[in-house]
C-alpha cells in the first residue's frame, strides 16, 4: 500500500450537506495510465482540484511520490503537470509567450518550450496568439503547459474534450507513448468508456462520489458477462425443451440467449434440440460489453 | 518566498499587448490639459503649489483612486478570463507570492503614473515660466505621499478583483466610492476612507480646501489600514477555492 505512486485515503469532499467525493481511495502506480472514469458531475474533477491543492479535502489524506500533500505542496507540485477541465490560456498572448508565463516561474530551460510545442504539434503556430486559436489547439498547448516541467505526473482532465475524431486519436497517441517514452504517470479522467479502454492499464469508475470498481483494465474486462445465443428454427419449442434441463432461456425473437455454461453442457444442449428435430443455425458466444459492465456497475438502465 | 521574483517577472510577461500604456498616462496628460487653461500668474509667489493644486484636483480625487481599482482588476482580469487562475494556482506557486507579485506591479505601474504626473508638473510649471525655482522636495513629497496614500485602497481593490471573477463589478463599486471624495475628505473623518486618502495626502496641506491634516496621523492610518486589508486580502487568496 505504503509504495504507490499517488494515494488518497478516505477523501473526502462535501459542500454543506452535499457529498461530492465520499471516502475515496484511488492508487495510481509509477508509469500507470491510470483511467478516472465517471459520469459527468460524478466527482471526477473535484477530486483532481484536491489532488492540486485547489481545493482543500473535507476530510482524509493524500500521499504524491511518498510525501503527505498539501504539507509539502511545492515538492510535490514540482512534479506534476495538469490540465484541469478546459485548457487554461491568456488569450492576448502567443503560444511561446503562454508558455513563458510558466516557464519563469517553474524555472526550466528556455529550450524546453519548443521541445512541449513539437511534441504537441503547436511549433508552426507558435507565433500566434491564442485569442485566434481553434479548441483543439488550445488544448495541445494545455498540454504543452502540463509537459512544461517534465512532471512525473501528468493529471489530464477530459483532454479529448472538444477535439475532432483526428484530434482524439492524436491525444490517445500521445498519451500512451508517454509512460514508455518520458517515465511519465497520467492519470486521465473521461466519461467515455470506450476512451479509457484504448488507453489505460488501470481503471478507477466513480459515481456519486464513491468509487465503484478500481482494478486492472483486465480485471474489468474479466468481470463481463459471458452469453450463449442460440439461432434455431422453432424458438418456441426450443426454450420449452431447454428449460426441461432447468437451464432458463430467454427467447428474443428468433434468438435464444442462456446465461454461461461449460462446453459439454453446450454440447449436450445442442444435441437434445438436434433430436428433438431443431434445426440449429448459429451459436453465438457473447460477452457483456464493457459499456453494459459500466452500465450496471453504475447502476443505470440502458435507454 | 524564493520563487517571488520568478512570479513577478511572468506577470510582467502577462501585461504585453495590453493597452496599459494608455492607461498610465490617461490622467496625467488630462492634468497637463487643466495646468495649461488655468490662468497663472507666473510671477506671484508661491506659484509652484498653486499650479500643484490645480493639477493634481482631478488626478489625486478622481482617477488615482479609480486606477489604482483599474489596475487591480485589470491584472486580475486575464486569470479569470480563461482558467488563469487554476493553471497559476496548481503549480509550484505559494498563494501569497501570487498575491504579492500582483500587488507589486500594480503599486510598481501606479508610482509609474505619479512619476509621469509630476513630469506633467514640471512641464507645464516650466512652460509658463514660473519665476520660483523647482520645488523639487514638495514635487517628489506631493507624488509620493499620494502614492503611499494608494496603497491600502490597492490592496482593498486587490482583494475585490480576486474574489470577483466579473471585470465590472469591482469597478462599478470603486466609481461609486470614489465619487462622494470631495466631500469625505472635507469631513473629520476622511482621513478613514480609503478612496479619499490619496487626495489628502497629495494635495498640499492647507490649501483651499482648508484640509488640514497632519502627515504623521494620516500616515499612521494609512499604514494601518493597509497592514489590515493585505492581510484579509491575504486570508482570502489562501482559502479561495479555485
Amino acid at each position: 500500500m505504503s509504495d504507490a505512486f499517488v494515494q488518497t485515503t478516505q477523501l473526502t469532499k462535501r459542500y454543506g450537506s452535499r457529498t461530492a467525493v465520499n471516502q475515496i481511495n484511488l492508487e495510481l502506480n509509477k508509469q500507470d495510465i491510470y483511467g478516472f472514469l465517471g459520469p459527468n458531475g460524478a466527482g471526477k474533477t473535484t477530486t483532481i482540484r484536491m489532488l492540486l491543492g485547489l481545493i482543500r479535502p473535507t476530510s482524509g489524506s493524500i500521499r504524491m511520490f511518498g510525501k503527505s500533500f498539501p504539507k509539502s505542496r511545492m515538492d510535490v507540485l514540482k512534479k506534476v503537470g495538469s490540465l484541469v477541465e478546459s485548457p487554461s490560456y491568456y488569450g492576448h498572448l502567443n503560444a511561446c509567450e503562454n508558455l513563458e508565463t510558466i516557464r519563469r516561474i517553474i524555472d526550466v530551460p528556455a529550450a524546453r518550450i519548443d521541445e512541449v510545442l513539437s511534441i504537441v504539434g503547436l511549433t508552426k503556430d507558435a507565433k500566434r496568439v491564442v485569442k485566434g486559436y481553434s479548441l483543439g489547439m488550445r488544448q495541445r498547448l494545455g498540454i504543452a503547459a502540463a509537459l512544461l516541467g517534465s512532471p512525473e505526473l501528468l493529471i489530464l482532465d477530459e483532454p479529448t474534450n472538444g477535439l475532432d475524431p483526428a484530434g482524439i486519436l492524436e491525444m490517445r497517441e500521445l498519451i500512451k507513448s508517454l509512460p514508455d517514452q518520458y517515465g511519465i504517470t497520467v492519470l486521465v479522467s473521461s466519461h467515455l468508456l470506450s476512451e479509457i479502454e484504448q488507453m489505460a492499464n488501470r481503471v478507477g469508475i466513480i459515481q456519486h462520489g464513491s468509487i465503484l470498481f478500481q482494478d486492472s483494465l483486465e480485471m474489468l474486462q474479466r468481470q463481463a458477462k459471458h452469453h450463449i445465443r442460440l439461432a434455431v428454427s422453432d424458438p418456441r419449442q426450443a426454450a420449452h425443451t431447454i428449460s426441461t434441463w432447468g437451464i432458463h432461456a430467454a427467447q428474443h425473437e428468433d434468438l435464444l440467449t442462456i446465461s454461461y455454461v461449460p462446453n459439454e453442457q453446450v454440447a449436450l444442449i445442442v444435441q437434445q434440440l438436434v433430436q428433438n428435430g431443431h434445426s440449429i443455425y448459429r451459436i453465438v458466444d457473447q460477452r457483456q460489453s464493457l459499456e453494459e459492465i459500466f452500465l450496471s456497475l453504475t447502476g443505470k438502465e440502458r435507454s | 518566498m524564493r520563487t517571488l521574483h520568478r512570479i513577478f517577472y511572468a506577470e510582467i510577461l502577462k501585461l504585453k499587448r495590453s493597452r496599459l500604456g494608455f492607461i498610465l498616462i490617461l490622467s496625467p496628460l488630462m492634468a497637463a490639459m487643466l495646468g495649461v487653461m488655468y490662468n497663472l500668474n507666473a510671477e506671484q509667489p508661491g506659484a509652484w503649489p498653486i499650479l500643484l493644486s490645480q493639477m493634481a484636483m482631478a488626478h489625486a480625487v478622481l482617477f488615482l483612486p479609480l486606477l489604482s481599482g483599474v489596475l487591480s482588476a485589470f491584472i486580475c482580469r486575464y486569470e479569470h478570463a480563461n482558467g488563469g487562475w487554476k493553471q497559476l494556482l496548481s503549480l509550484p506557486v505559494s498563494r501569497t507570492g501570487v498575491y504579492i507579485s500582483k500587488y507589486v506591479v500594480v503599486a510598481t505601474l501606479l508610482l509609474a503614473t505619479q512619476l509621469i504626473f509630476m513630469g506633467a508638473v514640471l512641464f507645464i510649471g516650466l512652460l509658463k515660466g514660473i519665476a520660483e525655482p523647482v520645488p523639487w522636495l514638495m514635487l517628489v513629497n506631493s507624488v509620493l505621499n499620494g502614492w503611499l496614500a494608494s496603497l491600502p485602497l490597492i490592496a482593498l481593490q486587490m482583494l475585490m478583483a480576486i474574489a470577483w471573477a466579473s471585470f465590472a463589478a469591482p469597478l462599478a463599486v470603486n466609481v461609486i466610492l470614489t465619487l462622494p471624495n470631495l466631500m469625505v475628505i472635507q469631513s473629520k473623518y476622511g482621513i478613514y476612507y480609503p478612496w479619499g486618502q490619496p487626495s489628502l495626502a497629495m494635495l498640499p496641506q492647507n490649501d483651499s480646501f482648508g484640509i488640514n491634516v497632519s502627515l504623521e496621523t494620516l500616515l499612521f492610518v494609512i499604514g494601518g489600514s493597509f497592514v489590515l486589508f493585505v492581510l484579509a486580502g491575504l486570508a482570502y487568496i489562501n482559502r479561495k477555492e479555485i
